[in-house]
């Protein structure tokens, strides 16, 4: 740049600018750049020097562009852009560059001048605004509910939008240069409407009226219209801004949502199994149907705008409940719960109640709804369930023992047949066998046998008698109540031997008895036949040996127990659970007296005592015969 | 016509004396033995394992080993349970019945009215063991 000399003043004049100036020789480098490059660019001063201009360019490298830049400023001496440019660190930044090119004195080219301002600033604010008018335009353009546009001072026609168009049936092409009058009936239009709406619109700042107004194809509708003046920021009137909407639409709307409302109305008010009703936003009852009536007593009269607290028991309200309730029905959009509410009698039903909020369409809360079931009956109807259910239970649990007692006594019946047609048959067909003998002696008259045969009759007869009594005395021991008290063991056993003397006497039998108790509940005239039976076997079986009796009682745990031990024929293992069948008579070497009913009749009094009975016995070694009594 | 061999199980002397009538006169069976009951017959097929019988008749209610005591062990026992055995009783009950056969009684045959005439009931027993072809 030895051609250019700068003076004290140019000097001073660049260092000022707040724009970066720059010179560049004529093959397009760097030879001056003034301070401000600093603060625009990021770049020294010093760093600038002999740099190509491109390195203030978007693409550092872009010698391309920069070239051609250059090249239109030598052409047409000036060259103005506006773009991005980046900055030493490689921010971007928009900036305004001007490039001029510089002549020397020959009109010989000998480089450029440039001149580059940062006006990111600007630039914002200009993309904003037009972001902004982008968006109204488009928002309105895309409105359909409602018909936008602008007027001319005159009323002409100059912007048209979609809703205009949905509305009016015009296209933008058709309209817009139209004059607003268009829109207007015969009758308005005869009558100056228009003008004059103009007029108070510009004295008053806006027209506003619901009225006729004709669509492209001449069907008229009801319309909303308000019409603004538009005056510029040197308050100049430029026109006018109209909003047109139809209510036809809505009017319609309007008597279909009364009519919704009104079926929803009767069909709430009608309803009978639930209280439903509104609360304001303060809890205060603003509707009552036949449900809520009927649930809790009130008329609507009697109970529309006071709070719904009134429903609940003191209790309730001391602890703030309806208030609860309500917060949480805002927070969570519902509240739900059974409970217990008062009717207008004052007493309580079990409710079920569920408390919604209610929003208006902007979002407002205007209230709850309530709806409320009594509970009382379905509760009520549930416990009369389960206690027939627990009847029904009970009877069942009973009918089962009654069940297994029957079939036990089933059993019984059935061995009891048994027993009748079999054991009692026997000893009559020997006595009838005999009788025929006798018989057929006598006619051959034959004396001889006839006794033998006699004496056997008779045998069979005391044998049958035998069995017969002790059949009864068997079965009626199922059939009479037990006579429970407390009895004296001793006497028990004394008394057993006592009937059984002749017995003891005859069989020179030892007994010894081992007894701690004192007494034991239960029936005198079972229990003395249970030990006298159990005595009486142990006599019976003896063996050859010197026959020995021991009789044991004592407490055991939380019963008694009871041991007649002999040291007689014993029983063989495998007969012994043979023992207590009825007629059950066991194989013997030699033959014992009994009909084989006595161990069965002891089997039974001990179940009656609530007891077990049972026989530990070896052949040929004794048997013990335990039982125990009150066991549970 | 076929002569079985029997075995009479019975504990009452009078009708023993008079069933060994019937069944002698008939001439249709020969008596292997008669005992008193389950526990002589078992003690009698243990000790005669070679001239087992065709046929074992039997009372039903007897001191010891019973008419049901002898079904059992018979038919569980694999050197009798070839033998059938039959039960006699003065009883007609059904459910009696029932409780032999189903037990393995391979025939039931009430009793005589009067044991005096075994004769007919001999003769019966035998018609009825022809036909059911219960022995080869």
């Amino acid at each position: 740049m030895e051609g250019l000399t700068m003076t004290d003043s140019g000097n001073l004049l660049l260092d000022s600018i707040r724009d970066a100036v720059i010179m560049l020789d004529k093959d397009g480098f760097v030879g001056y750049a003034n301070p401000a490059v600093t603060e625009i660019a990021g770049y020294t001063q010093q760093e600038m020097i002999n740099k190509p201009l491109s390195i203030l360019y978007e693409a550092k490298e872009d010698l391309i562009k920069a070239e051609y830049e250059l090249e239109q400023a030598r052409k047409k001496g000036k060259f103005i852009s506006e773009g991005w440019k980046s900055k030493k660190n490689g921010d971007l930044f928009w900036g305004e560059l001007t490039i001029a090119a510089i002549h020397d004195n020959e009109h010989q080219h000998s480089g450029y001048s440039c001149l580059l301002r940062d006006t990111s600033a600007r630039k914002q604010t200009e993309t904003s605004l037009r972001q902004s008018e982008e968006h109204y335009r488009l928002m309105v353009e895309t409105i359909r509910d409602y018909s936008i546009f602008m007027l001319d001072c005159t009323g002409h026609v100059l912007t048209w939008n979609d809703g205009a168009k949905r509305n009016s049936g015009y296209t933008s092409t058709e309209i817009i240069g139209k004059h607003f009058s268009t829109f207007y009936t015969t009758e308005d239009l005869g009558d100056g409407k228009p003008e004059r709406e103009l007029r108070i619109a510009i004295e008053t700042g806006k027209y506003e009226e619901e009225g006729w107004r004709v669509k492209k194809n001449g069907s008229i509708y009801w319309a909303s219209v308000i019409i603004t003046a538009l005056f510029n920021e040197q308050n100049r009137h430029i026109g006018f801004s109209k909003v047109v909407r139809d209510l036809t639409e809505r009017k319609e709307n309007d008597e279909r949502l009364r009519q919704s409302e009104e079926r929803y109305r009767s069909l709430v008010e009608q309803v009978t199994d639930y209280g439903i009703f509104i609360l304001d936003e303060k809890g205060r009852i603003a509707s009552w149907n036949e449900g809520a009536k009927r649930i809790k007593g009130y008329t609507a009269d009697e109970v529309i705008g006071k709070y719904f607290s009134i429903f609940y028991p003191e209790e309730d309200i001391m602890n703030g409940k309806p208030a609860h309730e309500l917060k949480v029905a805002i927070a969570e959009g519902k509240y739900e719960e059974e409970g217990w509410r008062l009717r207008k009698d004052g007493t309580r039903f079990w409710a079920n109640v569920v408390i919604t909020a209610v929003y208006n369409t902007s979002g407002v809360l205007i209230g709850f709804s309530k709806v409320t079931k009594d509970l009382t009956e379905r509760k009520e109807n549930e416990r009369a369930l389960k206690q027939s259910h627990d009847r029904y239970r009970r009877l069942a649990d009973e009918l089962k023992i009654t069940n297994e007692e029957l079939s036990y006594t089933n059993r019984e019946m059935e061995q009891f047949t048994s027993i009748v047609s079999h054991d009692l048959q026997e000893p009559i067909r020997t006595i009838k066998s005999f009788l025929l003998l006798i018989d057929m002696k006598l006619d051959a008259e034959q004396n001889k046998d006839l006794k033998v045969y006699i004496g056997k009759s008779i045998g069979a007869a005391n044998r049958m008698r035998e069995l017969i009594q002790n059949l009864l005395h068997y079965s009626q021991l199922g059939k009479d109540e037990l006579i429970t008290e407390d009895v004296n063991v001793n006497m028990l056993i004394s008394q057993a031997m006592q009937n059984l003397r002749s017995s003891i006497e005859s069989s020179g039998a030892k007994i010894l008895i081992e007894n701690d108790l004192e007494t034991v509940p239960g029936d005198k005239v079972q229990l003395g036949q249970l030990i006298q039976n159990l005595l009486g076997n142990a006599l019976k079986f003896t063996s050859d040996t010197e026959p020995y009796i021991k009789i044991t009682a004592h407490k055991e745990d939380n019963h008694v127990k009871f041991a007649i031990s002999d040291n007689g024929i014993g029983i063989a293992r495998e007969d012994l659970h043979k023992v207590f069948e009825i007629f059950r008579r066991l194989n013997t070497e030699k033959t014992y007296p009994g009909t084989g009913i006595g161990l069965a009749i002891c089997k039974k009094i001990v179940d009656r005592h609530k007891g077990k009975i049972w026989p530990e016995s070896e052949k040929g070694k004794g048997t013990t015969f335990y039982f125990t009594l009150n066991e549970n | 016509m076929n002569r079985y061999r029997i075995i009479l199980v019975e504990n009452d002397e009078d009708e023993q004396m008079f069933m060994r009538e019937g069944f002698e006169s008939s001439g249709l069976f020969d008596i292997v033995a008669q005992v008193d009951n389950g526990d002589v017959l078992l003690n009698y097929l243990e000790e005669h394992k070679n001239n087992l019988p065709d046929i074992i008749l039997s009372d039903l209610n007897m001191p010891g080993k019973n008419g049901m005591d002898i079904i059992e062990e018979v038919t569980s026992n694999p050197e009798y349970k070839h033998i059938p055995v039959i039960i006699t009783s003065t009883s007609s009950t059904r459910s009696i019945i029932d409780k032999c056969l189903a037990a393995g009684a391979i025939d039931y045959v009430v009793k005589p009215d009067t044991f005096i005439d075994y004769l007919p009931f001999v003769q019966d027993l035998h018609r009825r063991i022809e036909q059911r072809s219960i022995l080869k």
